[in-house]
């Protein structure tokens, strides 16, 4: 025995949980070494939050042990589980930006001084701490002033002030540029080298393969697998996160192009965008690319009649019509999957069946009543279609994840029964498997003869499924590339306003 | 699979407590009047009497109305109509004022129909022009009472002895035509709110207004009949008052609103929206008659009734909010 394992810092035995209605963790294992980068990777609803939440005292296992340093714990709350040393970073920062970084860190456990907080010693418990985490931030500073990835690092310095054993950092980079990346990996490096396990959960695999020394992969709340980094790729990962290949995902069906469904001629709403003329033919999925603020969600807003505009006209499958309303929008066949999902499409306290009939409603009564049974049966009819998971219709939405969420979304205005359908970020923060499945609806809508009109930030997930993409630069159409000559460079040109032709 | 596809019944009313919480809440209410009803029979020998349970049935039947209507204001997402007193004044001010020139009849329905406008009004405001709607009702109230106060000083109208009158003030089966007024519009308005479009418009509005409107739901519609439909009720209320009692002035509604509101809150639907029915609503109209009438037969002084009911509102209101923002978090 020349090299020997690390002691065990953590071991989560046999855990599971469950909800009203779903189980969410079903006999999971977890084993973190001292001095280790342990990622978990999963699917959104694969159990990641709830490993967690169960690791920081917040819910209760139904079943299963949990062992600290070797030690069973007891009874297990937040409170217990920070004195047994374990620290959690959060995605969202939980810091007073008012006060300054040297009493944020030690915000909730200030030093005293008979009934006053002994200020010297606050001050000099940040220093040692950042200095520790070699972060050049003056602890007198206000917390406000400092630039999110300072922040970030106020937030990882009041975690280690507290000398924790074990470090959770949940989806840490999310809101961090490159370089503010390259940071955080060295404080990490640097809490591990000391001999901190850390818990690492990110959807970015490849920070995983760059920082990760074993990774952990939980599907459906059950333990996958557990590997060393240096033995796996990614698109490994991904086959066991879903349970099927990468390359199953952005299937491009070619279609013989019908004629036009939706035709725009020089619409205009001042402020916004001025002189938009575009067209979207039957089995044709176009892109509309453009940076955040290039005025593409508010061409996609003002076709289907969220907005006025000032000028110009809109034609369905030629026809020439109005729309000042999403009701005259809905009934000239435009449909509008929106981008901000929780602000704009999901009304989170009713039932999945009360979301998805929404737009229809009044095609499904009599004289007066809602058809109750009828409604039923399109429901469960639209849950199998769409893979809703799990199919319960009476639950209320927001009791499920991201993807389903959004299928429901997608699937209320399928049931309107558009000619266009027009979606903005379809699967801005949705897990893999949901968005492959989301993919595939929208493929089935253009193979039935329905035209799409795609925003998407991401641009590898236009470039695979769009014929066509126009590009919108500071409220102006620049450019329309057709998918021949469509790459990331070639869209990204026309976006940031150098325009080529 | 199989156990997936078990029926569920619970309704959309219940939002995103968890299953043990919607069975609590569900039986709260029922739960609160059995024990109400024992307390009564047990502190007084009077209270479980016909008599007495109709005569509180009756008194609190015509605020009982205003709560129905203040249930869809609350459930789209429009807080509360403060404006009620005014129309209800309007209403029975009308009813019995306008009896010489045009009739009894004629003179009720016009009754309605202007405490009808007031809500068209109300519904304008906060519907279509968005302003909040206690400032709106508040403002419309003060200006129709103001009005009202204005035309009648501070007098008293009568009325005259007529069929209508003597209606209104009988009974049919040994009930109360009063009840029978309430029940009849509750059994209406129930599968209004929980069964038609409209309905699941309110709950669509109240829950997320941007997202119902991106939804293609009529919005602005949706909110303005909430308060339109208020502003009927209120007028109907006005006008069974000044008919049974033959007299009306510009204070008869004083407080209605504040009773309506608890019996909403009592009830269990959610002042911020989104959720409720009628049946809670009339769970909590029992419950307030209940508590006003044991109040008095207990031997507290009625000035007290204020101070408990607001209590009880209070508590409703904390305990609504404490779950949303539970429910928020998860």
């Amino acid at each position: 025995m020349s090299e020997t394992t690390p002691a065990s810092a953590l071991r989560m035995t046999g855990i599971s949980k469950s909800f009203p209605g779903v189980k969410a963790l079903q006999d999971v294992n977890l084993e973190v070494r001292q001095g280790e980068v342990h990622a978990i990777v999963g699917e959104n609803g694969a159990g990641k939050s709830t490993l967690m939440k169960i690791l920081s005292g917040f819910y209760q296992p139904d079943e299963g042990e949990i062992e600290v340093a070797g030690e069973p714990v007891g009874h297990w709350t937040p409170r217990e589980a920070q004195k047994r040393g374990i620290g959690m970073i959060y995605q969202e920062l939980n810091l007073v930006p008012d006060l300054t970084v040297a009493e944020n860190i030690s915000l909730g456990v200030m030093p005293k001084r008979g009934p006053f907080v002994d200020y010297k010693q606050v001050t000099a418990i940040a220093k040692r701490v950042l200095e520790e985490l070699d972060a050049d931030i003056d602890p007198g500073t206000r917390l406000g002033n400092l630039s999110i990835s300072q922040q970030q690092l106020v937030e990882i310095a009041k975690v280690v002030a507290k000398r924790p054993s074990i470090v959770v950092l949940d989806e840490p980079t999310s809101s961090l540029g490159d370089k503010e990346t390259r940071i955080l990996f060295d404080v990490i490096g640097r809490m591990r080298a000391s001999g901190i396990a850390i818990i690492y959960i990110s959807h970015r695999l490849q920070e995983v393969m760059e920082i990760g020394d074993r990774v952990t992969v939980l599907r459906d709340g059950r333990h996958i697998e557990t590997r060393d980094v240096a033995g796996i790729t990614p698109e490994q990962m991904v086959r066991l996160m879903v349970g099927r290949d990468l390359s199953e995902m952005f299937p491009k069906l070619d279609l013989e192009l019908g004629e036009p469904v939706l035709t725009v001629n020089n619409i205009t709403r001042v402020g916004q965008f001025e002189d938009i003329t575009l067209e979207v033919r039957a089995n044709e999925i176009v892109g509309l690319a453009g940076l955040v603020g290039s005025g593409r969600t508010e061409v996609a807003r003002a076709i289907f009649g969220l907005d006025p505009v000032d000028s110009g006209e809109i034609r369905v499958k030629g026809k020439l019509v109005k729309i000042g309303t999403p009701r005259q929008g809905v009934a000239a066949g435009i449909a509008l999957v929106p981008e901000d999902r929780k602000a704009q499409g999901i009304i989170p306290a009713l039932s999945v069946r009360e979301n998805f009939t929404l737009p229809v409603i009044t095609r499904i009564t009599n004289a007066l009543l809602v058809l109750a049974r009828r409604e039923r049966g399109i429901v469960n009819g639209l849950v199998d279609r769409l893979k809703v998971n799990p199919p319960q219709i009476e639950r209320p939405l927001n009791v499920f994840s991201g993807g389903n969420q959004q299928k429901v979304v997608l699937g209320k205005w399928l049931l309107s029964e558009p000619t266009v359908l027009i979606l903005d970020e379809p699967t801005r923060g949705v897990d893999v498997g949901a968005k492959a499945d989301i993919h595939e609806i929208i493929g089935e809508f253009a193979k039935a003869g329905g035209g799409v009109l795609m925003i998407s930030s991401e641009l590898p997930e236009l470039l695979a499924v769009c014929d066509r993409i126009f590009v919108l630069h500071e409220g102006n159409l620049v450019a329309e590339i057709p998918r021949a000559r469509a790459d990331e460079e070639s869209v990204m040109r026309a976006a940031t306003g150098q325009v080529a032709a | 699979m199989t156990d997936l596809k078990a029926p569920v019944t619970v309704p959309g009313i219940v939002g995103a407590r968890s299953g043990a919480g919607s069975v609590l809440g569900r039986i709260s209410i029922p739960i609160a009047i059995v024990v109400l009803v024992v307390i009564g029979a047990v502190t007084s020998p009077s209270f479980l009497t016909p008599s007495n349970l109709l005569n509180v049935l009756n008194a609190n039947s015509t605020v009982g109305l205003i709560a129905l209507g203040m249930t869809f204001v609350a459930v789209c997402g429009g807080l509360a109509d403060l404006s009620v007193p005014a129309n209800v004044a309007m209403g029975g001010l009308i009813a019995l004022g306008a009896q010489p020139a045009v009739g009894a009849v004629p003179a009720a329905i016009l009754g309605l129909v202007v405490a009808t406008l007031g809500g068209v009004v109300n519904g304008v405001l906060v519907g279509y022009l968005r302003i909040n709607p206690i400032i709106a009702t508040l403002g419309t109230g003060s200006v129709l009472l103001g009005l009202s106060q204005l035309v009648i000083g501070g007098g008293i109208v009568y009325g005259s002895p007529s069929a209508i009158a003597d209606f209104v003030s009988g009974s049919a089966l040994g009930v109360p035509i009063f009840i029978w007024i309430f029940v009849i519009v509750a059994l209406i308005l129930q599968p209004v709110l929980s069964r038609t479009a409209f309905g699941r418009w309110n709950l669509a509005v109240g829950g997320n207004y941007a997202a119902a409107a991106a939804s293609a739901v009529p919005v602005r519609f949706t909110k303005g009949m909430a308060f339109v439909l208020t502003g009927f009720l209120s007028g109907l209320c006005g006008v069974l008052l000044a008919l049974s009692n033959g007299q009306a002035r510009p204070i008869i509604g004083t407080g209605y609103e504040f009773v309506a509101i608890t019996a909403v809150v009592i009830g269990g639907s959610s002042l911020f929206g989104g959720r409720g029915s009628i049946i809670r609503t009339v769970g909590g109209v029992l419950i307030t008659a209940l508590i006003g009438n044991l109040i008095i037969l207990i031997g507290f002084p009625t000035q007290a009734t204020g101070l408990i009911t607001g209590a009880i509102v209070l508590a409703a209101v904390g305990v609504d909010a404490y779950f949303r923002r539970k429910a928020g978090r998860e």
